[in-house]
């Protein structure tokens, strides 16, 4: 590389040190009166909006910008519906009917929990495999006993469950917006678990 | 004689549009450059190492040929494809099936899309090897990081779009990464303390909703096809003037005898 | 093997093969230069420094070069058709599923961290630490010409992080990762119903301290010792190449703030390497993979 284009080895232009104006002394005011930081001439303060105005303006168009990326309104799928009589379901099975719905029902001895098939690693769907009893993710490899509480893989906590319980009709109802995480201790609250002994 | 060629070089149409002369001389062959809005990115005359494709592996020029190429078979891909969940699937199909030329112009977005990443990351080896980063040429390295990432952004949000099975997971996974971010996200750490919900939180931004659906869909699509190549080729300018301001191709210095 | 030659054959699975190619010529290519140059007094780019004209001697390779990537692009887009599979499904998890290739890599590291680590830390630390490069490579040596002797540690450090943390990561998310996630072998049969002991214990359980208590809540031992590991990992052996480098030239140049992002960094970088080593090399030693180091009530480490 030449000298010409290189500004790292171009000849140091010879040092010019700016004198600075001599400051004239401000006399409009006596010192006990001086407004100290608020001290603000008519020019200043006009320039001061100015940028107050620019500044504001792109502060709050980026803050609406920005909230409107939240939409208010979702266009989901209902998170409440009715999965069948209590009846319908066998202890001990794990039910893949409402799986579409991304849900387990699960009927125990003392009642029924609704497991959410979402992987708690990153959300894929895992599958319930009745062979090895145990529920699978294919995305890492996670994998959950049927209580839904996790035990290999890469996922930091166990399945969530829905609420669950009883409509008006004595249909089972479950309610996905409504969840229970069991390391916060949800488990034992009520709608995580319905109690049903046929 | 003179031919017909020579004609029209000599003709007032040819003469509007080209202001020199065609002869090969030093001075056309630099007004060539500088009379040029597209040549004149180069200078006129560079060291001849810079020429040489064994020095800078051409990855970058390739990057940007291949941006060019996406541009162009992507705005043609517009006009068949619409970015909802009802006919996203069906106009890939479309495409590939009964559109002349449809699978043609699509493959070569989509194997474009993934050379691209390649030789984006083989530039950058490269000019890791070289040592090009260093003084005067830092900041230009820094942007350079940049167009790496909204590479990989313009692919990821690329790939959603044909809505099949490998799209959704694919970004379902990648998204759920944000749901863990710490303080924004409502999986992460601290996420909890702040407030950050399903319904509010930073993945709730990217996705549109509380699961990869159709407003994701236009949401990627937009920043697809408008918005990050936008921002990309804003960063590119910059990356290529910088490239000259810094004082072209990088070399060893021979004015300093440092070897 | 003919799984093996399937995966490898897959169309978006090429640009990986290609790249394969692409790097270990482009690192062998760029060593031998390195060599070269570093045998000699002046490098050959030195030697080449006389100024000629962009019209034709450049502008002709780009224009060749276009023409190569238009014929490469044209005969591969007529030949192989980019896949488009099932139409989408979000009750469907297909097994295994797959990121693109090139977050393959990122990918392979969720097996290793938590999402908010694999998934955002992670690459964070990587976009701004590649950012960093410059400020704190202070080296003026090898700047415009391939070298290796003025600059071993750098070129080394980028070796590593590029060809082992990046490339082989995602080659081996992509070849070698079948059904569940699971690990096969290129001649092994992708077998969905492959059980494989994915059991975890943390650190700490190894060593006799467990991470809950009986009532199921966070042991503080546990907690504490994570600390101590990790804080003890980063702490010795950041002093221990503080001591053998504050005295020498370079330090001085570099500055505490240069220093220590630079070790932050790498020792950072190590760290990830060493969680690997924690969850792949007690399976093959017939113990239970290692799950976590640090356990805390607001995250796992
Ligand atoms: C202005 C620039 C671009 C436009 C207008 C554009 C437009 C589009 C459109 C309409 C699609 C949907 C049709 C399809 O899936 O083939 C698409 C897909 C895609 N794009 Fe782009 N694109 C642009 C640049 C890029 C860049 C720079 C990349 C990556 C480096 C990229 C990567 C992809 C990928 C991976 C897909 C999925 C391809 C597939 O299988 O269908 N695109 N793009
Ligand atoms: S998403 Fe289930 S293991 Fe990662």
């Amino acid at each position: 590389m030449t000298t010409e284009n290189n500004p790292q080895t171009n000849n140091p232009s010879p040092q010019i040190t700016p004198t600075p104006l001599p400051r004239k002394a401000k006399q409009d005011r006596a010192p006990e009166n001086d407004p100290g930081l608020w001290r603000m001439g008519r020019k200043s303060f006009f320039s001061f909006s100015a940028w107050l105005a620019f500044f504001g303006f792109i502060g709050i168009s980026t803050i609406g910008s920005l909230r409107m990326m939240f939409p208010r309104i979702l266009f989901e799928p209902s998170k409440k519906f009715k999965v069948g009589l209590p009846e319908e379901f066998l202890i001990g099975e794990v039910s893949e009917k409402f799986i579409d719905k991304g849900v387990w029902i699960i009927r125990e001895q003392g009642g029924f929990y609704a497991l959410i098939a979402i992987c708690t690693h990153l959300g894929c769907a895992p599958r319930w495999l009745p062979t090895e009893n145990k529920f699978k993710c294919a995305c890492h490899g996670s994998g959950y006993y049927k209580n839904g509480i996790n035990f290999e893989g890469p996922t930091p906590r166990p399945l969530e469950r829905a609420a669950i319980g009883l409509a008006d009709n004595g249909e089972l109802e479950v309610d996905l917006s409504l969840k229970f995480k069991y390391e916060l201790g949800d488990w034992v609250k009520e709608d995580s678990f319905y109690n049903y002994v046929a | 004689m003179i031919s017909p060629m020579q004609k029209f070089r000599e003709s007032e149409v040819y003469k509007s549009i080209f202001r020199h002369k065609y002869d090969d001389t030093q001075r056309n062959r630099a007004l060539q450059i500088v009379d040029n809005v597209f040549l004149h990115l180069h200078p006129v005359r560079i060291p001849r190492h810079a020429t040489n494709v064994g020095f800078t592996w051409g990855m970058g020029g390739i990057t940007f040929l291949l941006f060019l190429i996406l541009t162009l078979t992507g705005v043609i891909l517009m006009f068949y494809y619409r970015p909802t969940a009802q006919y996203a699937y069906e106009d890939m199909k479309y495409l590939m099936n009964d559109v002349a030329f449809g699978p043609f112009v699509r493959n070569m977005h989509r194997w474009a899309a993934h050379l691209m990443v390649i030789t984006v990351m083989l530039h950058m080896f490269r000019v890791f090897l070289t040592g090009s980063y260093k003084p005067p040429r830092q900041f230009n390295w820094v942007i350079g990081v940049i167009l790496l990432v909204l590479t990989f952004l313009l692919s990821f949000t690329g790939y959603l779009l044909p809505w099949d099975q490998l799209s959704i997971w694919a970004v379902t996974v990648g998204t759920n990464m944000a749901r863990a971010t710490p303080l924004l996200g409502h999986d992460g750490p601290f996420g909890l303390e702040l407030g950050m919900k399903i319904d509010n939180d930073i993945r709730f931004v990217l996705l549109g909703g509380t699961q990869v659906g159709p407003p994701t869909l236009l949401r990627f699509y937009v920043g697809h096809c408008i918005f990050l190549p936008l921002i990309a080729s804003i960063f590119m300018v910059v990356h290529f003037w910088r490239i000259r301001k810094d004082g072209g191709i990088s070399g060893p210095d021979t004015t300093k005898k440092t070897f | 093997m003919k799984y093996f030659l399937e995966i490898v054959t897959k169309p978006d699975n090429i640009p990986i093969v290609a790249l394969l190619f692409l790097v270990v010529f482009y690192t062998w290519f760029a060593f031998k230069k390195a060599r070269k140059n570093d045998s000699q007094e002046l490098p050959e780019e030195a030697k080449l420094d006389d100024k000629i004209q962009v019209w034709p001697n450049l502008v002709r390779v780009e224009f060749l070069g276009t023409l190569i990537v238009f014929a490469i692009l044209a005969v591969w887009s007529i030949t192989i058709d980019a896949p488009l599979e099932e139409p989408a499904n979000p009750t469907l998890t297909p097994n295994p599923s797959k990121a693109p290739w090139y977050f393959l890599g990122l990918q392979e590291l969720l097996v290793y961290f938590d999402p908010w680590i694999a998934g955002v830390i992670l690459p964070s630390i990587i976009i701004v630490g590649l950012m960093a490069i410059p400020y704190i490579d202070i080296n003026p040596k090898g700047n415009g010409y391939y070298t290796f002797k003025e600059r071993k540690f750098a070129i080394l450090t980028y070796y590593f992080g590029f060809l082992i943390l990046w490339v082989a990561l995602i080659i081996l998310g992509t070849f070698l990762r079948g059904p569940g996630w699971n690990f096969f072998l290129p001649w092994e049969y992708w077998d969905p119903h492959k059980v494989v002991v994915l059991n975890n214990v943390d650190l700490s359980e190894m060593i006799g301290i467990p991470t809950k208590n009986p009532d199921n809540s966070l042991n503080i031992w546990a907690t504490l010792f994570g600390f101590s590991f990790v804080s003890g990992f980063f702490g010795i052996l950041g002093a221990w190449h503080y001591n053998k480098f504050k005295k020498t030239e370079t330090y001085k140049l570099m500055g505490p703030i240069r220093y220590w992002t630079t070790s932050l960094l790498f020792w950072g970088m190590a760290f990830v390497v060493l969680k690997i080593i924690l969850r792949l090399l007690p399976p093959v030693l017939g113990a239970y993979p290692i799950k976590y180091v640090w356990v805390t009530p607001w995250f796992n480490i």
